[in-house]
Order: structure tokens, then C-alpha cells, then sequence
């Protein structure tokens, strides 16, 4: 029957080509092949992320009035509702955890030198949109810690000359956090960045298709050395779909053990509750601008911190550009210990934001 | 400067130039030959008697019998002090404990102060001067020792030099339009105006409550009739034995309140809302709630309780009886939180004091099943919040069951409302809703424990059938790379 199917699709679409494609693509295998299954992690759990957000939106209201015991609703009321929301909000804290491993390691392996430039960087493009979903998504609930916390996100690309008060009242549909903001990130969440993040992600597919995947850059320099490959299909992606499977299986204890609290519904005329910080993929940006002093030389403290990251997130994002030495193929200490700092900067400052 | 130079002339003169005996007092025999109410007040006057001219206050030289040159500036001659000069002339001899000294008195020394820091220390009318002066309420001429009946701040004189101000309808508006000028005509209906009018000095009256100079506004947190400030004070003379031993009155009632649930709400708890000594005897009117007025009395706060029980059968058993109201079954001061042991027909219920098998058994078998009634809520309320804790603790959602709890916790104090009607159908009504609500959020809560149950249950069973498939996988993959 599978033939009879194939053989009437093949009539059609001539398979027979993307078949042949698919039987000659093999994927490098080394000491770090493991590193490649991030990609396919991240895939697969954006894959879950939109699935779980178009279930969610069957019962979600984006308005100040109703996103809180819509939520709620869902919670307590929707079959399975409480294991939908609750995979989709720990989906999310994995699939920036993954893509961040994901990223370093094409870093470290320096898979973004020529000819994947555009890979490396539609991957930064569709990291940063990551940390927009979450933000935007933090607030959907529409409780007291999200609420206060997009307030303080918020006013931080708001000390920004010039173009910053703009961002601000663009970010938040006003001078303050209220309904029209929760409309906005709304739109933002189940709209904007997704169009945006999947035009990106075919790019980015598309091209680890075209191009394959990288070698290490010693594996590249021996030529001469018998090289071990594994067929991309089916070995390479029945592998990814038993690492898909577990995923999925811890995903579905954490939902059960560790259910996301939903919290007290937010409201603008409350102090701010003590102890407010953003999610955990922000926390070193948050924890290092409480250590800039309030004035540097002659600019605000919190200012230079926003340059610093935006001027950090630049260079990071353009190393296959500047990187000469890895595009032709020699070693290169400074970005390796650039990567390392970065590494061990995040953990460190993340864990005193958490601990704190 | 110049009056401070003033001053200074006039604390020597007064010191240095004093007359020897009261015939060399210029000032004094040329005002009597005059005839003038100031030279007839003088000669009883307190300061006069310990030595003290006219040139003490009004400055000038006493000794010198030329007027022009007795009253001159060079005399250190003041004239007749105006406004807040006459309580600074005051303030020079009654701020200094020196000076007092010097005179043998042992009068405390802040009193300007006081009056300073007081309502009457803030700004006249006029814009001027302070409200009351010293000689406001203790005259000029004349003054008399405060222990003295015929001074004006005598507790028998007091009320009189008081209301001259404050039963002025025309001036008080000048100041405060909202504060009432009927407290003389409601302290003549009091036990304490009425034991005053017959020349009882020991009553309270206004300076007992209110203070003397430092008198300060009732909403004033500082003033001794604020709320909380207010049942201290009563008690000042209420629980003094030796001072009420003559009234024949107890003397517990302060320690009793302290106690009681309006007690601790106030005293503790702070709790404004919470009534005062005055809240049920009256303030200026003070005076112990008759019989026929208590239920009117705590009905005040308490409007539900006094509705019902002013229709229920016991109103006319309890006037037949002659029975105070509220009283009989709450007591007065030592009200205590009512729980359900207050209802019911155990040796420690209230209405087993009526009722009984054989005494009223109508009301012993609706006192009967009243209770059985609440505790039944009670313990229905009780076990789903159990529930609700027990599923919350477990992460479940069941924010809406735990606000349906308050439905039941509201049916419980309207249950307790609804006792005073003593009617078992009214109450039943009532119960009946608490128990519905009860029950509705108790299967929610068990609905949410089987949710957790189940969620486990089926973690399991996904855990076994995605590790069956991720084995079979694997084999599926071995075999395939071994294949090739």
C-alpha cells in the first residue's frame, strides 16, 4: 500500500529527485557529533511550541479583562488544558536552553565560517526572536510578577537617547504597562514573530539541507583521512526522533510534577511585589546592570549597559565576518576564549540573579 | 528687642524695687482710690499673696509714687499685655522653675508649652494671637489657686469657664463648624453633670477627660479621648477602688474590656471600628445604658442582631422579665468572641439558663437543633477547606473552589446572624445555603485530588509507552546499522 501511495505521489511531484537528494546527504560523524542534535532538539520543540500555542489560543483572551481567568479557565476547566499550558511554558524555557547549547557549540566549532555565514546568522536572528517569544509570552498570563517584570524589561530600552522613549511607547502601546500592551505582546507572540520566525527558519533548513552539515575544522585540514558519515536518512534522523521521543517524555513529567503557577492576577495599582526578576534567560543582562555604577565618565550607567549588550549582541551575531583566521581555516584563541568568557559570564551572573 | 529689653527691666524691678509692705504698692493704692475691677480682684489674688505688685506683669516701678514716672519707659513700664504678651508676662515667672522656687511652688513649668502644642496653641481668628491665652480661663485679676472654688478652673467652676467658649454657637463656628455646643446641656443629663450640679467635685468633668493645657483634637492619636486612648482614661477614676468606693460602683469594667472582643479589637488590634467606653455610655452625656436601651445600644453596630431580635418571640419574654437584651447572653464588658458553644442546651450554653427538658421545652428542642444546625455547617466548611489546602498543596488549580469557600464562610456568619430571629426555619434556610456551597466546593476539591491521581497515572502509562518506542527504536536502529 505505502508503494501504491508513493508511487501515486511520485507521478505527480517526482519524488524521485528530493529522494535521490535525501540518499546522498550524509551527516560527519566525530568525538562531537553530539552537538548536531541541538538543532534538531530546538526544531522539534519550536515544532511543539506552536503546537501547544494554537491549542492555547482556542480558549485564550488577550485582554486585561479576560487573559488571566482565561487562563485559568484553561487550568482547571479544559480537558488536558493544564498539560497544554504547562508544556508550552516549559517547552519554551527549553527551547531557549537548547538553542542557547545549540549556538554555542556551532560557535566553538566554528561551523559558521564560509560558506555557512547565513546560517549562523538567521540562527542568531531566530534566537533573538526565541528570547522575544518569551518575553512577549511572560506577560500573556497577565499576573502580578509578569506584569511587574514587563514593566521593568521595558523601561530598560526606554534609558536609550533619542530613539529609547520611542521604543518604549511602542513596546508598550503607551507611557505604561496596561491592557494595550497585553494586546500588542499578544499580537507580537501569535503573529509577528512567528511569520517572521518561520521565513527565517526555512532559510536556515534550507541552507543545512544545501550545505550539509559542518566539519570540525582538524577533520577538514586531513583530507587525506578516511572520514566516518552516517546516511542523514533514515539513521541520522531515526536518531533525532528517539532523542525527540525523550524529550518529549520529560517534558510531559516536568508538566506533571512541576505544573506552572499561574500566581495572582496582576494589578496596576499594587506595589510591586519584593523580589521581582525577569526569566532566567535575562537574568545576566539584569544582574549586570544593578552592577554598573550610576554613572560612568559621563553616561548613565544603565545606558552603557544596554550599549555594551546591544554592542556584544552585534559583534557576536557578525563573527563569521570578522573571524578571518577560522574562514581560512587556522586556529583561533581569541574567539575560542571570547566564547569561553561568554560562557562562564552568563552561568556565573545567572546563578547570582537566581540566588539573590 | 525692645520688649525683651522690656522684660529684662521689669524681672529686675520686680526683684529689686518690690515695696516692703503692700502700703508702699503705688500702683495698687492709687488703682483702689480709683475703684476699678482690677484693684477689687487684686488683693485675693494668688500672686498678690505671695508678694507679687502689679509691676510684676505690668512692669513700671511700684515704689515711686509719681505716676508719670512710675509708669514711664524708663520704669520698664509694659501697660496692659495684649494677645500673646499676656501668656509670655505669664510664662516669665511660670516657665522658670527657678522663679517658682523662689515662691515656694512646686507647679509644673511646662504649661505654656502645652497650651502651645494644644488645640487652643493654634492660630486666633484674628491671625494675630494663639486661641486661648492663660488668662482665657484663669482671668487676669483675681487668680485664684486651681484648688480654690472660686477659680474658674476649679472642677466646680470648670464646666462654666469652658463652655463660655464652647457653648458659643457664633465663635465655635470661627473655628470648627462641625464640632457640636450642646456638651454643657448633655453632661447636666450625665450620672457625672448630674452628681456635679449637686456639688459632687469629685465627678468627672471636662479637664478629667480632656486634660488642662494640653488639650488636644479627639482625632488627635496624642489626645486622651482618641479611641484608643479614651478607655484608659475612664479607668483613670473607674478602676481606682479608693476613689469610686463612695459610688458604689465595680471598678472592673477596664479590666474587663481589656479582655473583651471590642477590647482587644481596640486595644490591640487598633481596630478604630471597634467600640470605646463612650461608643455605649455617650461621651459628654455619659451614663450606663438603662434595660430597655441596650439592644438600641449595641444595635447601633450590631443592626442585624437588634432587627431580629426585636422580632423574635424572646423580645416580649425578655420584657416580661425585665431581662436586658444583648446583655443577658453576651454580658456587658467582658463580651467575649461568640462561638457556637454560646447556643445549644450543654451546661455551657446560654440558653440551657432558660430552657430546658422540662422548663420551656419549645426553645430547648429550637436551641437543640440550632446547634446540631451550625456545627454540621461548620464541620462541612471545615473539611472543604481541608480539601482545598490538600489539592492546592498538590498544584492543582482550584483558585475558583477556594473562592466559592467564602459563599460558605459567609453563610456561616449569616447563620450566626440569623440566631437572634430563633426561628428554625429562617436558620435552617440559611445553613441549608452554607452547606450547599459546602458540598459543591468539596466535590470540586475531590474532582482535583482524583485529577492529581490521575495525571500520575497517566505520566506512567506515556512514560511506558514512549520507552517502549524509544527501545524499539534503538534496536530498529542497531539492526539498520549493522546492516549497512
Amino acid at each position: 500500500m505505502w508503494k501504491r501511495l508513493y508511487d501515486w505521489i511520485d507521478q505527480r511531484v517526482q519524488l524521485g529527485g528530493l529522494m535521490e537528494f535525501m540518499g546522498k546527504k550524509y551527516v560527519p560523524i566525530h568525538a562531537h557529533s553530539v552537538w548536531y542534535y541541538f538543532g534538531g532538539v530546538s526544531l522539534f520543540l519550536f515544532i511543539i511550541q506552536v503546537v501547544t500555542g494554537i491549542l492555547l489560543l482556542l480558549y485564550y483572551k488577550g485582554s486585561e479583562e479576560l487573559a488571566f481567568e482565561s487562563i485559568q479557565f484553561i487550568m482547571s476547566k479544559v480537558k488536558f488544558g493544564w498539560l497544554i499550558r504547562s508544556i508550552h511554558s516549559w517547552t519554551a524555557n527549553l527551547f531557549i536552553l537548547t538553542s542557547m547549547i545549540h549556538m554555542f557549540s556551532v560557535y566553538f566549532a566554528r561551523a559558521y565560517r564560509k560558506p555557512r555565514e547565513i546560517t549562523w546568522v538567521t540562527g542568531m536572528l531566530m534566537f533573538f526572536l526565541a528570547l522575544a517569544f518569551g518575553f512577549s509570552g511572560y506577560l500573556l498570563p497577565w499576573n502580578e510578577l509578569a506584569f511587574f517584570a514587563t514593566k521593568v524589561g521595558t523601561d530598560i530600552p526606554g534609558v536609550i537617547p533619542v530613539i529609547g522613549k520611542p521604543i518604549m511607547v511602542f513596546l508598550r502601546g503607551g507611557e505604561d504597562v496596561t491592557g494595550a500592551t497585553l494586546s500588542r505582546f499578544f499580537g507580537f507572540h501569535v503573529a509577528v514573530f512567528p511569520a517572521i520566525f518561520t521565513v527565517i527558519l526555512g532559510i536556515h533548513l534550507l541552507l543545512v539541507q544545501r550545505q550539509g552539515m559542518s566539519e570540525p575544522m582538524n577533520a577538514e585540514a586531513n583530507p587525506h583521512t578516511e572520514k566516518k558519515t552516517m546516511p542523514f536518512f533514515p539513521n541520522f534522523l531515526l536518531r533525532d526522533l528517539l532523542l525527540w521521543l525523550i524529550v518529549l517524555n520529560l517534558l510531559a513529567v516536568l508538566a506533571v510534577f512541576f505544573p506552572w503557577e499561574l500566581g495572582q492576577k496582576a494589578d496596576p495599582f499594587a506595589p510591586a511585589p519584593a523580589g521581582i526578576k525577569p526569566e532566567w534567560y535575562f537574568l545576566f543582562m539584569f544582574q549586570t546592570l544593578k552592577y554598573i555604577p550610576g554613572k560612568v565618565l559621563f553616561l548613565d550607567g544603565e545606558i552603557l549597559g544596554v550599549l555594551l549588550f546591544g554592542f556584544a549582541g552585534l559583534l557576536w551575531t557578525l563573527v563569521p565576518f570578522w573571524d578571518r583566521k577560522s574562514n581560512r581555516g587556522e586556529r583561533n584563541r581569541f574567539v575560542t576564549y571570547l566564547g569561553l568568557f561568554a560562557v562562564i559570564y552568563i552561568m556565573i551572573l545567572t546563578i547570582i540573579g537566581w540566588v539573590a | 528687642m525692645t520688649r525683651v529689653a522690656g522684660l529684662l527691666v521689669v524681672c529686675t524691678l520686680m526683684l529689686t524695687a518690690a515695696p516692703k509692705t503692700w502700703a508702699d504698692d503705688k500702683c495698687f493704692s492709687c488703682h483702689q482710690s480709683l475703684g476699678d475691677r482690677a484693684s477689687e480682684l487684686f488683693p485675693r489674688d494668688v500672686h498678690r499673696l505671695k508678694g507679687i505688685t502689679c509691676a510684676g506683669c505690668h512692669g513700671g516701678n511700684a515704689g515711686i509714687e509719681d505716676m508719670e514716672q512710675a509708669m514711664s519707659k524708663a520704669a520698664g513700664f509694659l501697660g496692659v499685655p495684649k494677645g500673646d504678651e499676656i501668656s509670655r508676662a505669664c510664662a516669665k515667672c511660670h516657665s522658670s522653675a527657678e522663679r517658682m522656687k523662689q515662691y515656694g511652688s512646686s507647679l509644673a513649668t511646662g504649661q505654656l508649652e502645652q497650651l502651645q502644642a494644644s488645640v487652643h496653641g493654634n492660630l486666633a481668628a484674628s491671625g494675630k494671637e494663639h486661641i486661648a491665652q492663660c488668662s482665657t480661663c484663669h482671668n487676669a485679676h483675681g487668680i485664684a489657686s486651681v484648688k480654690s472654688a472660686w477659680s474658674p478652673v476649679h472642677p466646680s467652676q470648670l464646666v462654666k469657664t469652658c463652655t463660655r467658649c464652647h457653648a458659643n454657637a457664633t465663635l465655635m463656628r470661627t473655628y470648627n463648624p462641625s464640632l457640636p455646643v450642646d456638651q454643657l446641656e448633655k453632661y447636666r443629663t450625665s450620672v457625672h453633670g448630674i452628681r456635679h450640679s449637686r456639688g459632687d467635685a469629685k465627678v468627672a468633668e471636662c479637664a478629667s477627660c480632656h486634660g488642662s493645657h494640653d488639650i488636644r483634637t479627639a482625632k488627635d492619636v496624642k489626645s486622651t479621648v482618641y479611641p484608643t486612648n479614651l478607655p484608659a482614661t475612664c479607668a483613670a477614676c473607674h478602676s481606682r477602688a479608693d476613689y469610686m468606693k463612695e459610688y458604689r460602683i465595680p471598678v472592673d469594667q477596664f479590666e474587663k474590656f481589656s479582655k473583651s472582643v471590642h477590647g482587644v479589637a481596640l486595644l490591640q488590634k487598633h481596630d478604630l471600628a471597634a467600640p470605646a467606653c463612650n461608643d455605649c455610655h455617650g461621651n459628654h452625656g455619659a451614663a450606663p445604658p438603662g434595660i430597655a436601651s441596650v439592644s438600641n445600644v449595641c444595635g447601633t453596630c450590631h443592626a442585624l442582631n437588634a432587627d431580629l431580635f426585636s422580632a423574635s418571640p424572646h423580645k416580649k419574654a425578655f420584657d416580661e422579665r425585665k431581662l436586658p437584651e444583648c446583655e443577658t447572653c453576651h454580658g456587658n464588658h467582658e463580651i467575649i468572641v461568640a462561638t457556637n458553644k454560646l447556643l445549644g442546651v450543654a451546661s455551657d450554653a446560654v440558653c440551657s439558663r432558660c430552657h430546658s427538658e422540662t422548663q420551656n421545652v419549645k426553645g430547648y428542642v429550637v436551641a437543640r437543633s440550632m446547634r446540631a444546625l451550625i456545627d454540621s455547617l461548620e464541620q462541612g466548611e471545615r473539611q472543604a477547606v481541608t480539601l482545598v489546602e490538600g489539592a492546592e498543596q498538590k498544584g492543582m488549580e482550584i483558585s475558583e473552589a477556594k473562592f466559592k469557600l467564602r459563599d460558605a464562610r459567609q453563610a456561616r456568619l449569616e447563620a450566626r446572624t440569623m440566631i437572634h430571629s430563633f426561628s428554625s426555619e429562617r436558620f435552617e434556610e440559611v445553613v441549608g445555603k452554607g452547606l450547599n456551597v459546602a458540598s459543591a466546593v468539596s466535590v470540586e476539591a475531590h474532582e482535583a485530588l482524583d485529577e492529581y491521581v490521575f495525571r500520575r497515572i497517566g505520566l506512567g502509562v506515556a512514560t511506558l509507552v514512549i520507552t517502549v518506542l524509544v527501545i524499539s527504536l534503538y534496536l530498529f536502529i542497531r539492526r539498520l546499522e549493522r546492516r549497512s
